[in-house]
């Protein structure tokens, strides 16, 4: 893959992007930044409007307001040009389920160009199908689907690639394989556009990532960033949490405090609190044998800045 | 769009239509099928009593093959193939993989047309070909039709199942159902032309039918239930392949993938 010398440092960015259906809200007011050569996971909940932007993006349905760039190149006005390196699967792959997998990769390669014939079958070999390369389609199970429909992303020799739930109905092994191949797509220097409401998935694949609730873009940016963003979560490990909850209770570096299986877990309200905390309980004759800093995981931050925005409407 | 994209995309067309087995089987029956139980019919009855039943062939046997092929079974089997072509990518799913690789929705359109009327043609075209064997072979002592007449036929059929075809790849890609799509035109051509072509009192606007304009054009005089000028019959057969092909290629543009 040839990557221009002026290229934008950013792959994918709207500007206040707003798509309608009727009076419901898919897409508010969208400014996203995917930036380029990583695996950038779009987050929401079902309906959140994620797969309306996908839509959006690959001229499968037009905006009501607002702009959108791939690669610099403003949509829809440059379309055929920015799709020509852009592959994608939208909610499932779809397949002529009477064709075989190579001809099904040979009806798109005919409709890119002569380049993408060339390419299919290297694309099945990539994905592990030139065996079954020569079946119906119609007997492929569901995880074969999903690596034929990447082969057909391939096709493109994309510098983006948009997968959209690429992960739903896969079992384990599947997962794992994907996963994989995605951290070799992103190594060869593509980037990898991964709408999911698989967290944990995101979280392992992602290295940035941005969230969508309610059409309306919430967080965005690198992973470990999004995980640690505002909240410091230390768990105490203590002879009486009970007594030590009811002790924090007003003090300047507590934020919020609840008890935990083996101790208490705290928010604090700043970064440096947990000497004063660990003196406040030893001061009043509470035994602190354990002092341990929490990492968040994508999921419960995800659930809590979801969460608060439903709370706030 | 270069010439070799648009080869290649109607080779992956026609390979799309090609592989439909069970449509391939019925177009076959519905052409090559029908023409070898009809004539077998007549080749058996005229055994049978000679002097009760005209032979098979000559210049009857070839008029009631025109009008096997340009007026019903042929125009059902342009039918099914153009309304496979109009809506596999749509009700496949694969319409937006193929919209979402920068290719104009026109061209994903237009070339449906030619890929059906290809396949189309091929059928008829072999049972043309089967049928003049079977004109010329049974004829016993009935006139042949001429080298004309033969070629006239030929290009008779052609305009009746391509116009079929294409109108159908239109009605498919307006209505993105199948269903909806043989149901509409089957029902269309075969039962409520029958019924309005018999209803005098609509006088010209009968003209307006497809039957009957194909039948002014035919190179055998046979009654279709209304007369009108030549240049009438091409009117109205050119505004039956442009008004659906331009719906939905208009569809096609403008439809939510």
């Amino acid at each position: 893959m040839i990557r221009p010398m002026n290229e934008s440092p950013h792959i994918i960015e709207t500007s206040g992007l707003t798509k309608r259906f009727g009076d419901r809200p898919a897409v508010v007011d969208l400014n996203l930044t995917v930036p380029r050569g990583c695996a950038f996971g779009f987050l929401g909940h079902n309906g959140a409007g994620k797969t309306t932007l996908i839509r959006m993006l690959l001229g499968l349905t037009w905006p009501d307001a607002g702009s959108m760039r791939i690669s610099g190149h403003p949509l829809p006005e440059q379309r055929a040009r920015v799709l020509a390196s852009v592959g994608a699967i939208v909610e499932e792959p779809h397949f002529h389920g009477h064709l075989t997998g190579r001809e099904n990769l040979r009806v798109v390669a005919a409709v890119r160009g002569p380049e993408a014939l060339g390419r299919i079958d290297g694309a099945l070999a990539r994905v592990g199908l030139s065996d079954r390369a020569d079946d119906r389609v119609g007997t492929y199970s569901q995880g074969m689907r999903q690596r034929l429909g990447v082969a057909r992303c391939l096709l493109a020799d994309p510098e983006l690639l948009i997968l959209d739930e690429p992960m739903n109905g896969l079992d384990p092994g599947g997962i794992l394989e994907f996963r994989t191949m995605i951290g070799e797509l992103v190594a060869e220097g593509r980037t990898v556009f991964l709408s999911s409401h698989l967290l944990d998935e995101v979280e392992k694949t992602c290295q940035a990532a941005a969230v969508i609730d309610r059409g309306r873009l919430i967080a965005q940016g690198p992973i470990a960033e999004l995980v640690s963003a505002e909240r410091l979560l230390v768990e105490f490990g203590c002879d009486d949490p009970d007594a030590a909850i009811d002790l924090l209770d007003g003090h300047p570096a507590v934020a919020e405090s609840q008890l935990t299986p083996d101790g208490f877990l705290v928010t604090l309200a700043g970064a440096d609190g947990v000497a004063s905390i660990n003196a406040r309980l030893v001061q009043a004759g509470i035994a602190v044998y354990r002092i341990a800093p929490v990492r968040e995981s994508l999921e419960q931050r995800f659930l809590q800045i979801t969460s608060r925005i439903g709370a706030d409407r | 769009m270069t010439p070799t994209i648009a080869r290649d995309m109607f080779t992956a067309e026609v390979l799309k239509l090609r592989r439909r087995r069970p449509l391939m089987a019925f177009a076959g029956v519905l052409s090559l099928g029908v023409v070898v139980i009809f004539m077998g019919y007549l080749q058996i009855r005229h055994a049978t009593n000679p002097a009760k039943y005209i032979p098979t062939g000559g210049i009857d046997g070839y008029r009631h093959l025109l009008r096997a092929l340009g007026q019903y079974f042929g125009v059902l089997a342009a039918i099914l193939i153009g309304t496979e072509a109009g809506t596999a990518d749509l009700s496949s799913g694969v319409f937006r993989d193929l919209v979402s690789t920068g290719r104009s929705r026109l061209a994903l359109f237009t070339v449906r047309v030619p890929a059906a009327i290809a396949v189309t043609l091929t059928f008829s075209a072999a049972a043309y070909a089967l049928g003049l064997v079977g004109t010329f072979a049974f004829a016993g002592t009935s006139p042949t039709p001429s080298l004309s007449t033969v070629l006239e036929g030929a290009g008779w059929i052609a305009l009746s199942n391509s116009l079929l075809a294409a109108l159908a790849v239109g009605v498919g890609s307006l209505t993105a159902s199948r269903s909806v799509t043989l149901t509409a035109l089957i029902g269309w051509q075969l039962v409520a032309t029958e019924i309005l072509l018999n209803i005098k009192p609509l006088g010209s606007v009968r003209d307006g039918l497809i039957t009957p304009a194909l039948g002014q054009l035919a190179p055998v005089h046979y009654y279709s239930g209304v007369t009108m000028a030549s240049g009438t019959a091409v009117a109205v057969l050119a505004g039956w392949a442009l008004l659906p092909t331009l719906t939905g290629a208009w569809r096609t543009r403008t439809r939510d993938a």
